[in-house]
């Protein structure tokens, strides 16, 4: 290790070893993790003791339906009940309403109120292949032994598919995750700058230490001890889902997870230099927090207009451009990926820009930061460090 | 003594102040200051607040940038590797005051490239040297003012630096703490250390350096050995006549002899010799006009100096700076 990454690290290991054996960081990690844990596992375990899930059948032999209705609830782990409907268009408005969650058609489909975009999955799933298996051994003699290779009736959905509930839920977890992580350590950043700078520390540190290595030591210290919280909570989230056999934790929703781990440090790494900078702006430390504000305005944007997002089927134009653009897209992306509006694709242009402009970033913050640090009396303005 | 001293070891020049200017907008804070500081001794940089030390001290540590000058250390401007030797205790005491004291200093001790167990032992021996023993586990915020300011001493001293600068070390410090600070600068300067430190009280701290640089507007304005400034070019004698409370009799001092620099109250005059004067026809005067009380040399106050070279007196020159600020 050369001198210059020496001295960063000593200041990143101060701070991983001041701030982990503090008090407020355990109990906001166990609080936290728990938070996770119940939000991931308890609507899984309450789902066991709901109502029956009331499936409908049209046509066909009543004891037939309901046999193939009871059998796929007890493989799926769901309580059913079987309703007869009188025509397909009775079962299809009781869709619409709510009042059933699936109707067998006789012995040619499965219809649902809308099919969910990363496909059938779950109950669903097991009632089309028991009814198909049901049809084939009725219909084929001898098919009994095809069984084994399994065949589902089609599933038709009466809406367009879109995300399921489960997905978009998971996008709300990721971007709570990203909120929380950039808005408390970026504040632990400009209140850790703000008492150095305000105490007058900065002045022996920087006797030793150039202002960049200070900067660079202390977003990654702190950075390490986010990125080890965030990481216990998507470790607890996996588990708690896995254990309780949530479908949060299924198929796309990991990709999801995923998505929101990389906007995570990709978020933190754009925003904590903005924050240091801000933080090196007062003269005490109590200032912190109304020069922080501005830094945070774009994140408390895109989240309150997140949840718009989540409940709805397709994002506006604006929020769209929020999703691309550097200061928003830590949450925004996530959120537009989480409920389907965009691909893959959109995704991974976002993430390079979000990159890209954390270059750019850094850079500014750096000269914000090395020229106010030690710019005593009333609070530096923006524009003093800015034009010089 | 000290300055027979002085001379005998004919110090070497460690660190060269070398017309150093800075401005800061209107204000023009160093204005060309020039001086040396030799090592193995107690320097004092002295002048009123306002005078251009710490911009001075901060200029060497490389945190305040210069507009022009240099400064040198053994002969090499000084750099980053020449500043991981040299220890620094700046005016506004800077500590982490929720971090514990032991921690604090190995911290401090690990920035000038000691390794974790080396920074152990130095942070074990000064917290001890320092009458800090007990207090290891104890947050800064925890500690007594003046403790604190041992605190901050002992983060100056961890790592045994070559040159130690010290912003107004005596400020704020009680006379016990006075005593101790100053028995550790003469320990350090004995030990070969080069100790620089900064002070706007001169008469408090005439007696702990040996050699001091006097400034005033970013300038220097007088410097060299403690004894020969207090001394001046020209001995000052005290009299006092008794009965005269004016100090009337030395009116008729004549002008071959020296002049009466100032009266005090109570009537001791003051008298500026010639070179060629004769102390014993002052004597013989002073008899004759009454009994004469008090008949001694007696060396001038740094602040006296000060307000010779200047026109003006410590407090003035503070006032007149503190009434700059405002006006700004």
């Amino acid at each position: 290790m050369n001198r210059q990454t020496r001295m960063t690290w000593l200041v990143a290991r101060r701070e991983l070893r001041q701030r982990a054996k503090t008090r407020a960081f355990a109990i906001s990690t166990v609080v936290l993790l728990i938070a996770v844990a119940l939000g991931v596992a308890l609507p899984a375990i309450l789902s066991r003791n709901a109502k029956p899930e009331r499936v409908g059948f049209v046509g066909g032999d009543a004891a037939t339906a309901t046999g193939i209705i009871a059998e796929a609830g007890r493989l799926a782990g769901v309580k059913t009940a079987a309703v007869s409907q009188p025509s397909v268009a009775a079962a299809e408005a009781a869709l619409r309403s709510g009042d059933l969650s699936a109707v067998l058609v006789g012995d040619t489909e499965v219809l649902v109120k809308q099919v969910p975009l990363g496909g059938v999955s779950g109950g669903l799933a097991t009632l089309a292949q028991v009814a198909g298996l049901t049809k084939l051994v009725q219909t084929v003699p001898g098919a009994a032994a095809a069984v084994a290779h399994g065949i589902a009736l089609p599933v038709r959905g009466l809406e367009p598919p879109s995300k399921p509930l489960s997905s978009r839920l998971t996008g709300l977890f990721t971007v709570v995750l990203v909120w929380i992580m950039i808005s408390v350590y970026g504040s632990q950043i400009a209140l850790g700058i703000g008492e150095e700078k305000g105490s007058r520390i900065a002045e022996v540190l920087l006797s030793s230490l150039r202002p960049i290595q200070l900067l660079v030591g202390k977003v990654s210290g702190i950075g390490l001890l986010a990125l080890g919280q965030a990481a216990a909570m998507v470790v607890v989230f996996v588990i708690a889902g896995f254990a309780s056999g949530s479908t949060l934790v299924h198929g796309a929703a990991i990709g999801i997870v995923l998505t929101g781990g990389v906007f995570v440090v990709l978020g933190y790494a754009f925003y904590c230099t903005a924050f240091a900078a801000a933080g090196s702006l007062v003269s005490r430390q109590s200032d912190v927090n109304s020069t922080i504000l501005p830094v945070q305005l774009p994140l408390i944007i895109a989240y309150i207009l997140s949840y718009t997002v989540i409940y709805a089927d397709n994002a506006n134009v604006f929020y769209r451009v929020l999703g691309f653009f550097p200061p928003t897209a830590p949450i925004a992306m996530p959120v537009l990926y989480a409920a389907g509006d965009v691909p893959l694709w959109q995704v991974v242009v976002a993430a390079a820009l979000l990159a890209v402009s954390t270059v750019w970033m850094a850079r500014v913050a750096a000269g914000i930061y090395g020229r106010s640090i030690l710019r005593t009396g009333a609070r530096v303005k923006l524009r003093e460090v800015l034009s010089r | 003594m000290h300055r027979l001293r002085y001379y005998l070891a004919m110090p070497s020049v460690e660190l060269e102040i070398d017309g150093l200017r800075r401005r800061y907008g209107p204000v023009i804070a160093l204005d060309g200051l020039s001086f040396d500081v030799p090592s193995g001794q107690v320097f004092g940089f002295l002048g009123p607040n306002g005078a251009g030390k710490t911009t001075t001290m901060r200029a060497i540590f490389g945190v305040v940038g210069l507009d022009a000058g240099e400064i040198r250390w053994r002969g090499k401007p000084v750099d980053e590797q020449a500043r991981r030797h040299f220890g620094y205790m700046p005016e506004e005491r800077g500590l982490y005051p929720g971090m514990k004291l032991r921690d604090q200093i190995e911290y401090f001790a690990t920035l000038h490239d000691m390794d974790d167990q080396a920074a152990e032992q130095a942070a074990t021996h000064w917290i001890r040297r320092l009458g800090l023993a007990g207090r290891e586990d104890a947050k800064i915020d925890a500690l007594s003012h003046g403790n604190q300011q041992r605190a901050q001493l002992a983060v100056a001293l961890v790592h045994d630096p070559e040159l130690l600068v010290l912003d107004e070390p005596f400020a704020g410090l009680d006379p016990g703490g006075v005593d101790d600070m100053r028995q550790v600068l003469a320990e350090r300067a004995a030990a070969g250390v080069t100790v620089l430190f900064s002070s706007h009280q001169l008469d408090l701290v005439e007696d702990i350096c040996e050699a001091v640089a006097i400034i005033h507007h970013g300038r220097l304005v007088a410097s060299g050995p403690v004894e020969e400034l207090r001394r001046g070019d020209r001995p000052r004698l005290a009299v006092q006549v008794g009965g005269d409370a004016d100090g009337a009799w030395a009116r008729s001092l004549g002008a071959d002899l020296g002049e009466v620099e100032a009266v005090r109250p109570g009537g001791t005059v003051l008298i500026s010799l010639t070179n060629s004067a004769d102390s014993q026809r002052i004597l013989d005067l002073a008899r004759a006009a009454g009994p004469v009380e008090h008949f001694s040399f007696e060396d001038r106050r740094l602040s006296e100096v000060f307000r010779e070279v200047t026109g003006a007196s410590v407090g003035q020159a503070e006032a007149e700076h503190a009434a700059a600020g405002a006006g700004r």
